[in-house]
């Protein structure tokens, strides 16, 4: 009996005492994959993450207190992010959480930041819903699928004369919206398409493909985030459907990884990517200062935008608790709505207008970036173009 | 029923009834989740430990009731407690179908066969997405119209000590003798007149009807539904908090459940591999104390010369 009962007290010591610690820090959540099929950006995360914290330490730390980071794995299902926002929301009582790359992970914990009323903030997560749903509590300092669309996908396609479109596009949130976003574009253009789903975890493309290559198109938009997309590029050359029709890879980042190379081959050439980030392309100095401090960190270039991503909202929430001297939820919303900071990728400024995804939107401009023998050639917008467009002869 | 042990019951419900006053948010969650991994494996030990079928479909039967439910009042707006209701029956009507094609067989064969039938369930769910949303998860409907972690610490404690109590007057009943007869030796419980298959039937739905029950009360209280809750890794995780616990004893998956749940909260860090830990504990458990937690605590007591 005595046992028992100690048992229970020390559970509820454990329970009870786990949850003061001191107050030392200012401690801001991050959501993310650190596992399952996109844990490289959970790597990407850690290295943004490592540089926000020196950079703000170093300007100051968050009222007046040092900058810590609590990163909570999502392993880039729905029901494992929820639960880790619920932990940042009610174990580590974090005043601010950042961070997210799934659409569908991030469509849950909205509802969860509008339940706890915590302040979250959105780098790269698409889908229009995440700020079109209107939640006080929610932001985006990152792409919306509408926007990369609109004034990117859809104007490379008829800017550079494609005739024939193929949308692949894997069954998740993000690719189910940017499909549809896609459609409705190339109908109003006049461009011909045709659409194929295709499961998330698949490694085996054959069947899709070959149904593709009857189509002839002259332009694959693959909206496929994972290694699935490696395996995708490598069939579609092997196929012979690719580099006659080029393959944009809709995200970018598992264009970049460590693994793309190996996984593709020589299919990898001529292949297209979206990205925020390129090595000639500096739209701020804040962009000129992450590259310098990447470099002598790591001792290499940064290739997976997102790592610059995360550093983006970091640098967002610790600048919005700054200016509200407080972390209370209310008053760091009032703080984010009036942002005018300068980050890698420009000059942050939440939309405010309700009623459609620039809802507390910020939308970063996007590049259309190509391998071409295995360097990376900005081919679009014009404007900040650093080569031509290669196609297949 | 022994006077220890209603002593332990009634001192086990007022701290369950006054803990809520006491936890954060946050460990109220962990309760929660809890009380919902001891619906599962109460009823998942009622199957293996009492009835000796070492079911696999436990966790896809949870999923049966949730994704009934949650489709339901997601696409019809039935109200989530009608739903729950109807989750059950879809559960159990399920357990029944499968039990009639397969009871028959026993042993490993209804093992792998409920192994089969949890995987079809799972890739169904996956792939019919325009109405299971698949990977992506349903978002479904609260049980409260506001949103109360005591409210549904509550309604959790209330099902779970409900379950309990049906589940402990059928093993101390008849039906439970019964039961353990046909696990002992069925042949011989045949040979005395026991219908073994009516028994095992009637146990394969009950159960069955139970898992439906936790799963609809749990995507309600998530109000997400994912193909996780029909997983196998679910399904391990119930089985080693049964087997931690002590199977085949009413107490065993109970204590099973809270200390499994409480550690996994402290290995979380850890990612995957809690569960490979929590696998080897149980195989060191069924090598070395077969009777769980429950059983190494029992005989520690009787070693001590204890009585009550």
């Amino acid at each position: 009996m005595k046992k028992f009962l100690s048992l229970f007290v020390f559970l509820m010591v454990l329970t009870i005492g786990s949850s003061c610690w001191a107050q030392g820090t200012v401690k801001i959540g991050v959501v993310g994959p650190r596992t399952g099929p996109a844990a490289a950006t959970g790597q990407a995360f850690e290295e943004g993450i490592a540089l926000a914290i020196d950079h703000i330490n170093a300007a100051g730390g968050v009222l007046g207190k040092k900058l810590e980071i609590v990163f909570e794995d999502t392993g880039g299902v729905p029901e494992k992010a929820a639960a880790a926002f619920e932990r940042l929301a009610t174990k580590e009582k974090v005043p601010v959480v950042v961070g997210e790359s799934h659409s569908s992970s991030a469509l849950a914990e909205i509802e969860l930041a509008n339940r706890y009323k915590l302040p979250l903030i959105i780098c790269e997560a698409w889908h229009d819903d995440i700020t079109a749903k209107g939640y006080k509590w929610v932001f985006r300092a990152g792409p919306a699928n509408s926007g990369v669309v609109d004034f990117y996908i859809a104007p490379f396609v008829k800017d550079m004369g494609f005739k024939k479109v193929a949308i692949v596009r894997e069954n998740s949130d993000w690719g189910a919206g940017i499909a549809e976003r896609t459609e409705f574009d190339l109908k109003k253009m006049n461009i011909p398409f045709t659409t194929l789903k295709i499961e998330r975890d698949s490694k085996d493309f054959y069947t899709e493909l070959t149904k593709l290559k009857a189509e002839k198109p002259d332009i694959i938009l693959a909206y496929i985030y994972g290694t699935g997309l490696h395996f995708f590029i490598a069939q579609a050359n092997e196929i012979g459907l690719s580099p006659r029709a080029l393959v944009l890879d809709g995200a970018g980042p598992p264009s970049l990884w460590d693994s793309f190379w190996k996984n593709v081959g020589k299919a990898g050439d001529l292949e297209l990517f979206m990205s925020s980030m390129h090595e000639k392309v500096h739209l701020t100095n804040t962009s000129r200062k992450f590259w310098d401090a990447y470099n002598k960190k790591y001792g290499k270039n940064p290739t997976d935008y997102k790592s610059r991503s995360i550093y983006n909202v970091i640098l967002i929430a610790a600048d919005a608790i700054n200016r509200a001297k407080s972390t209370d939820a209310e008053k760091v919303v009032a703080a984010l709505e009036k942002s005018n900071l300068e980050v890698t990728t420009g000059v942050v400024k939440f939309g405010l207008k309700s009623g459609s995804y620039e809802y507390h939107q910020w939308m970063p401009p996007m590049l259309v970036v190509q391998w071409q023998d295995k360097n990376q050639v900005v081919v679009y917008p014009k404007k900040a173009a650093t080569g031509p467009l290669k196609k297949a002869k | 029923m022994k006077s220890s042990t209603i002593w332990f019951s009634v001192a086990g419900l007022s701290v369950a009834i006054i803990l809520p006053f006491f936890l954060s948010q946050y460990w109220l969650h962990v309760m929660i989740i809890s009380l919902f991994y001891v619906m599962m494996a109460s009823s998942w030990n009622l199957l293996a430990g009492y009835t000796g079928q070492v079911s696999f479909a436990h966790a896809a039967f949870a999923g049966v009731g949730a994704y009934t439910s949650g489709m339901l009042s997601v696409f019809l707006g039935v109200s989530p407690w009608l739903g729950i209701l109807i989750g059950i029956i879809s559960a159990a009507l399920l357990g029944l179908g499968l039990g009639v094609l397969c009871i028959r067989m026993g042993g490993i064969y209804l093992s792998l066969t409920t192994l089969g039938f949890s995987e079809i369930i799972r890739i169904i769910i996956t792939n019919e997405d325009n109405w299971t949303r698949g990977t992506m998860g349903l978002q479904t409907p609260g049980l409260f119209v506001e949103y109360s972690k005591t409210g549904y610490y509550f309604i959790f404690l209330a099902v779970a000590v409900a379950i309990g109590v049906v589940i402990y007057k059928l093993i101390h009943s008849e039906w439970g003798l019964t039961m353990r007869a046909v696990l002992n030796d069925e042949i011989a419980a045949s040979a005395s007149g026991i219908n073994t298959i009516n028994v095992r039937l009637l146990a394969f739905t009950f159960t069955s009807a139970i898992a439906g029950l936790a799963g609809g009360l749990y995507g309600h209280y998530l109000m997400l539904v994912t193909p996780d809750i029909p997983s196998l890794g679910q399904m391990f995780l119930v089985l080693a908090m049964a087997v931690i616990g002590g199977m085949g004893s009413f107490a065993g998956p109970i204590v099973g459940s809270f200390v499994l749940e409480i550690l996994s909260e402290y290995i979380r860090e850890w990612g995957e591999y809690h569960v490979l830990i929590f696998g080897l504990i149980a195989l060191a458990m069924a090598r070395f104390a077969p009777e769980g937690l429950m059983g190494l605590w029992i005989n520690k007591r009787k070693g001590h010369g204890h009585t009550n």
